[in-house]
């Protein structure tokens, strides 16, 4: 691959991203569903697509947000009013992917694992996939999502997908 | 005669034995007798297979099936094993074909399941080869009965099966044709899950007015529906095939074609949404209905809540799970934003739905429920109409459409 010698970013840029997602998954891995949206710019976009979708340019996801405001809707139904059995998630990734950078934007990539335990279940895999994300740099230069996209390889879930990754 | 070695508990249908949804020699017994009996079940879109050679798999009950569109106006829907050596032919999802060639030995098929070529069937140099009494007609793939019904494809592996019209019946064709009115589809996109509860939990579940404000806070959270809200409950004469109608809270027939009804929808709400679009809808069908369904026993649900249309294809996979496979879709003409209105509506469905996560949690703890029980446990449907009787009702406090339900089943299970 010769993206990254088209594109290059500093290692300041990289360390930068990786601790951006540290965060975002160390948020979600341990509950703290209020600050989720707080990753996001004003104006953004959230998507878990299965791959099948994705491919065929056909617009249905698994959860998706336009906005904030969507996002905010979405961990209010989670938090108070959508019936579930009790679980964890806990999220994997790796191979994190400056793909394209320009400015104070970068598109990455990483591959996403999600865990799921139930309560006295054994551990099982909910879904695997990819992550096509666009970053920015705010004002204030803290990193923030304009497009989460995570592309599920999963054919088949596992009755229910209750939390964002 | 059917191998159950269960007696139903009393003559009526206001307690339903747990051991409909556990026990393994029902099971088999609903395959042979519903999924492969005389009903309707659902193969698919019109808009999917577009082109002559275009193609789906599918399940239907637990065999899988290729969906082609074999000539210009001709759709066929072919068992998807070879006659052969029993090879599962096509492994895709869909695509296109010019014929159907078993990768094994390379019998190929026509696209309407006639039985084209077997190599060396009369042996290679005059040794070996096949019987001379083997008779290609009668080998081509198994082909099941059709019927096209407004751009959805219903197949049927008896031949007994009566017409779908007739099969569904006058009143729950007008809740049909609603929705699939034989304008042109189009697929907004696809979600699947395995849900584990007993496939019949899930048309039960579509059936059963009493759970719909109760279950699903978020529909009176943000005010999409009220326990009061005028609503219709409609069967066909057998009891098999059901359909919910619920009105608007306020204004029926006040907003005209294309215009907006999210005011007639969100009312009275203890929260409000932060971004309103996720519900924002207009009007598109005929009739006021905020939520529409149709059940067509015993494979689909087909339902529109307001604009996201669906049909939700149910495929058992044993008493204790099924799965359930979303197809989204709107109409050729919907213009960009009509197609993110769906797509924001979609929110609420599928395995992360803000309302059905609700229903597919609650179907397994019900079926962990049954597992779990004592002999000769059974659930109570006694809501409505007195508890006893199965007729059409106006209003949410009844289960008198699980009741017309498992009247049928009985009949058909010889129960």
């Amino acid at each position: 691959m010769t993206v990254l010698q088209e594109n290059p970013i500093t290692a300041f840029d990289r360390e930068a991203i990786r601790a951006f997602y540290d965060a975002y998954f160390d948020a979600l891995d341990e509950g703290r569903l209020e600050e989720w949206p707080d990753f996001f710019a004003a104006e953004c976009r959230y998507r878990i697509i299965s791959r099948e979708n994705f491919e065929a340019g056909q617009g249905l996801c698994i959860m998706q947000a336009d906005s904030k405001g969507m996002l905010t809707d979405r961990v209010r139904a989670i938090l108070k009013t959508q019936v579930y059995a009790p679980r964890y998630y806990r999220r994997f990734y790796s191979g994190l992917r400056v793909v394209k950078a320009s400015g104070k934007e970068w598109d990455v990539r990483q591959n996403v694992l999600i865990v799921q335990t139930l309560i006295n279940k054994p551990s099982e895999i909910l879904g695997c996939g990819v992550g096509h994300d666009r970053l920015v740099s705010n004002e204030s230069g803290q990193l923030k999502f304009v497009d989460r996209t995570l592309i599920l390889d999963t054919e088949m879930i596992r009755n229910s997908v209750i939390y964002p990754a | 005669m059917n191998n159950i070695a269960k007696r139903w508990p009393g003559a009526g249908v206001t307690e339903i034995p747990y051991w409909v949804y556990t026990d393994k020699d029902v099971y088999e017994s609903e395959l042979d007798r519903i999924w492969y009996g005389d009903h309707w079940l659902y193969a698919g879109l019109e808009a999917e297979v577009p082109q002559v050679g275009s193609y789906r798999t599918t399940t239907l009950g637990e065999r899988q099936v290729i969906v082609v569109r074999s000539a210009q106006d001709q759709i066929s829907v072919l068992e998807n094993r070879c006659r052969h050596r029993g090879v599962q032919i096509c492994q895709a999802r869909s695509g296109k074909l010019t014929g159907i060639t078993c990768p094994y030995h390379q019998w190929s098929y026509a696209l309407d399941g006639t039985l084209q070529g077997v190599p060396f069937r009369r042996g290679i140099k005059g040794k070996g080869g096949m019987s001379r009494d083997f008779s290609p007609t009668d080998h081509g793939l198994l082909r099941l009965k059709v019927e096209v019904v407004n751009g959805m494809i219903w197949a049927s592996f008896s031949d007994r099966t009566p017409p779908f019209r007739e099969y569904i019946g006058d009143r729950l064709w007008s809740s049909y044709e609603r929705i699939v009115s034989g304008r042109r589809l189009r697929v907004v996109g696809y979600n699947r899950q395995f849900i584990p509860a007993n496939w019949k939990l899930l048309i039960e579940n579509i059936r059963d007015p009493y759970h719909g404000a109760l279950l699903h806070v978020f529909l009176p959270t943000f005010g999409l529906f009220r326990p009061d809200q005028a609503s219709e409950m409609r069967m066909d004469e057998t009891g098999r095939h059901g359909s919910l109608m619920s009105l608007p809270a306020r204004d029926p027939g006040a907003a005209g074609h294309g215009e907006d009804i999210t005011r007639d929808i969100a009312v009275d709400a203890s929260l409000q949404l932060a971004d309103k679009r996720l519900i924002e809808a207009v009007k598109e069908l005929k009739g006021d209905e905020t939520l529409g369904s149709c059940c067509v026993f015993p494979s689909v649900i087909l339902l529109q809540q307001i604009n996201a249309l669906q049909v939700r294809h149910i495929i058992p996979k044993g008493p204790d799970g099924c799965e359930l496979v979303w197809t989204h879709f709107g109409f050729e003409e919907d213009d960009e934003a009509m197609r993110q209105r769906r797509v924001r509506h979609g929110n609420l469905f599928g395995p992360a739905g803000l309302v059905s996560v609700d229903d597919s949690e609650v179907l397994a703890m019900a079926q962990r429920g049954f597992k779990a029980a004592e002999e000769g446990g059974a659930a109570i449907v006694q809501m409505g109409t007195g508890g006893r009787e199965t007729g059409n009702e106006g209003h949410m406090a009844t289960e008198s459409a699980i009741r017309g339900l498992y009247q049928y089943y009985r009949e058909v299970m010889g129960l």
